[in-house]
C-alpha cells in the first residue's frame, strides 16, 4: 500500500516530530557539547597564554626601568667618585706644592740669615783686626803705647768715616 | 510491463509512476490509524548516519594537536554557530543545535535520493512537521517576550480590521515553508524521473537494447535538481526559521535594555 504523492499523514508527522527531537538531542549531546567544550577550553588556554605574555611583558618593562635607573645611578656615582677623587688629588697636590714651596722658602730664609750672620761676624772680626792693626801701627808710628781702649773709639770713628764695608 | 531478456536493472526506467511513500505497517491507537511509512524508516537511516558521523568526528577531542576529524567537527560547529549568530544575533545562540538539526536532516534526507531511495524531504508530512515546529517556536517566542495578552493583541495590529489577514499570514508562514521545500525536492525528483523515463524511451527508439542515453546525461541535470536544490532548500528552510524566530522577539537594543 502506498500513500498519495501529496498527502498529510498523521503517523509520519508524529514519527517525524519524535525523530526531529531525538536528532536534536543527539546532535546537542554528541556534537555540540563536546566541540563547544573543547573550543571554550582552547579559548581559555589562549586567554591564559595571552595573559601570561602580558604579565611577562609588564615584568620585563619593570625590570628594564629598574635597570635603567640603576645604571643611571651607577653612572652618576662613578662620575661623583671620579670628581671627588680628582678634587682630592688636586687638593693633595696643591698641599704638596704649597708645602714644598714653604719648605724651600724656609730653607732660603735660613740660608740668608746664616749668610747675614756670617757676614756680620766677619765684619766685626775685620773691625777688631783693623783696630788692633791700627793700634799697632800707631804704636810703631808714635813710638809709645797707646791705650787700646782709648783709641778703639778713635779707630771706629775712622772706619765709619771711611765708609761702610761694602 | 516491458518483457525482455535483459535483467531488470539494465532495462532502464520503463514505467513512470508518481506515488507517495509505502506504508510499511500501520496500527490503531485510540481509534486513530498510525502509519509507519517508508519515510520514517529512511529518517532512521539518515539519523543513524548523522549521529554516527557526529560520534565519529568528535572521538578523542583534544585542545592541542587536533586531528583532521576534529578540525571538520569544529569547522562545522563554528560555521553553523556563526550563521546563527549573524542571522539571529548573539542572544539567540541557544537555537544553534536545533538549526543544525533541521539543516542536517534536510540535507541528508534529500541526498539519500542519490542512493536510489525516496528522498525523506519529498514527503510533505515531514516538511509540515518541521514547519509546524518553526511555527511553535515563533509562537513560543512571541508569548515569551510579549505574554499571552501581547501575543493575542498582536493579531489586531496595526488596526483590528487586519485580524483575518494577520491570522492568515500566521498560518501562511509554516504552510509556505513546507510547500516550498516539498515542491522543490519532490518536483526535482519527478523531473529526474521524467528524464530517466524519456531517455530510456529515446534509447529504445534508437533500437538500443540497453538504454545507453541514461548514462551520464542525467548526472549533469542531477547536479542541479538533486545536489544544488537540496542544499538550497535546506539553507532556505533554516534561514526562514531563524529570521521568523528572531523577528518574533524584540529588537536587539530593546532586549539588552530590558536585561
Amino acid at each position: 500500500m502506498k500513500l498519495g504523492f501529496f498527502s498529510i499523514d498523521l503517523g509520519t508527522i508524529l514519527f517525524s516530530w519524535i525523530n526531529l527531537m531525538i536528532l536534536f538531542f543527539a546532535l546537542k549531546h554528541f556534537l555540540f557539547k563536546p566541540v563547544q567544550k573543547i573550543l571554550s577550553e582552547r579559548q581559555a588556554a589562549v586567554d591564559r597564554t595571552l595573559q601570561d605574555a602580558e604579565d611577562a611583558r609588564t615584568r620585563a618593562e619593570a625590570a628594564e626601568t629598574e635597570y635603567t635607573e640603576k645604571l643611571a645611578k651607577a653612572k652618576e656615582e662613578s662620575a661623583e667618585m671620579l670628581r671627588s677623587a680628582t678634587r682630592k688629588a688636586q687638593q693633595r697636590s696643591d698641599e704638596i706644592v704649597a708645602g714644598a714651596k714653604a719648605e724651600a722658602a724656609g730653607i732660603l730664609q735660613q740660608n740668608r740669615e746664616e749668610l747675614e750672620r756670617e757676614k756680620r761676624r766677619a765684619e766685626s772680626q775685620l773691625r777688631s783686626d783693623v783696630s788692633e792693626l791700627a793700634v799697632l801701627v800707631a804704636e810703631k808710628v808714635v813710638g809709645r803705647e797707646i791705650n787700646q781702649n782709648d783709641h778703639a773709639r778713635l779707630i771706629d770713628e775712622f772706619i765709619d768715616s771711611v765708609g761702610d764695608v761694602q | 510491463m516491458a518483457i525482455m531478456a535483459l535483467p531488470a536493472f539494465l532495462q532502464g526506467s520503463t514505467e513512470l509512476s508518481v506515488t507517495g511513500p509505502k506504508v510499511v505497517t500501520s496500527f490503531r491507537i485510540f481509534g486513530l490509524t498510525i502509519n509507519l511509512t517508508e519515510t520514517v524508516l529512511l529518517e532512521w537511516i539518515v539519523m543513524a548516519v548523522i549521529i554516527g558521523l557526529s560520534i565519529f568526528l568528535t572521538r578523542g577531542l583534544k585542545v592541542k594537536a587536533v586531528s583532521k576529524r576534529q578540525v571538520i567537527a569544529e569547522m562545522a560547529v563554528e560555521a553553523i554557530t556563526n550563521l546563527v549568530s549573524d542571522t539571529m544575533g548573539k542572544r539567540w545562540l541557544a537555537f544553534t543545535p536545533y538549526i543544525a538539526t533541521v539543516f542536517c536532516f534536510s540535507i541528508f534526507g534529500s541526498l539519500i535520493s542519490l542512493l536510489g531511495f525516496r528522498a525523506v524531504t519529498s514527503d510533505f508530512s515531514v516538511l509540515l512537521t518541521w514547519a509546524l515546529m518553526t511555527f511553535i517556536l515563533i509562537t513560543a517566542t512571541k508569548i515569551r517576550f510579549g505574554g499571552v495578552g501581547g501575543y493575542l493583541k498582536g493579531f489586531a495590529e496595526p488596526i483590528p480590521v487586519m485580524l483575518p489577514i494577520n491570522i492568515l499570514s500566521e498560518i501562511a508562514t509554516p504552510t509556505a515553508m513546507a510547500l516550498r521545500h516539498f515542491g522543490n525536492i519532490a518536483g526535482g525528483s519527478i523531473i529526474m524521473g521524467l528524464i530517466y523515463f524519456g531517455l530510456t524511451g529515446l534509447s529504445h527508439m534508437l533500437h538500443l537494447q540497453v538504454p545507453v542515453l541514461t548514462i551520464g546525461i542525467p548526472a549533469v541535470l542531477s547536479l542541479y535538481f538533486d545536489l544544488f536544490s537540496d542544499f538550497m532548500q535546506a539553507f532556505i528552510f533554516i534561514m526562514l526559521t531563524m529570521v521568523f524566530i528572531s523577528n518574533a522577539g524584540p529588537a536587539d537594543d530593546e532586549a539588552t535594555s530590558a536585561a
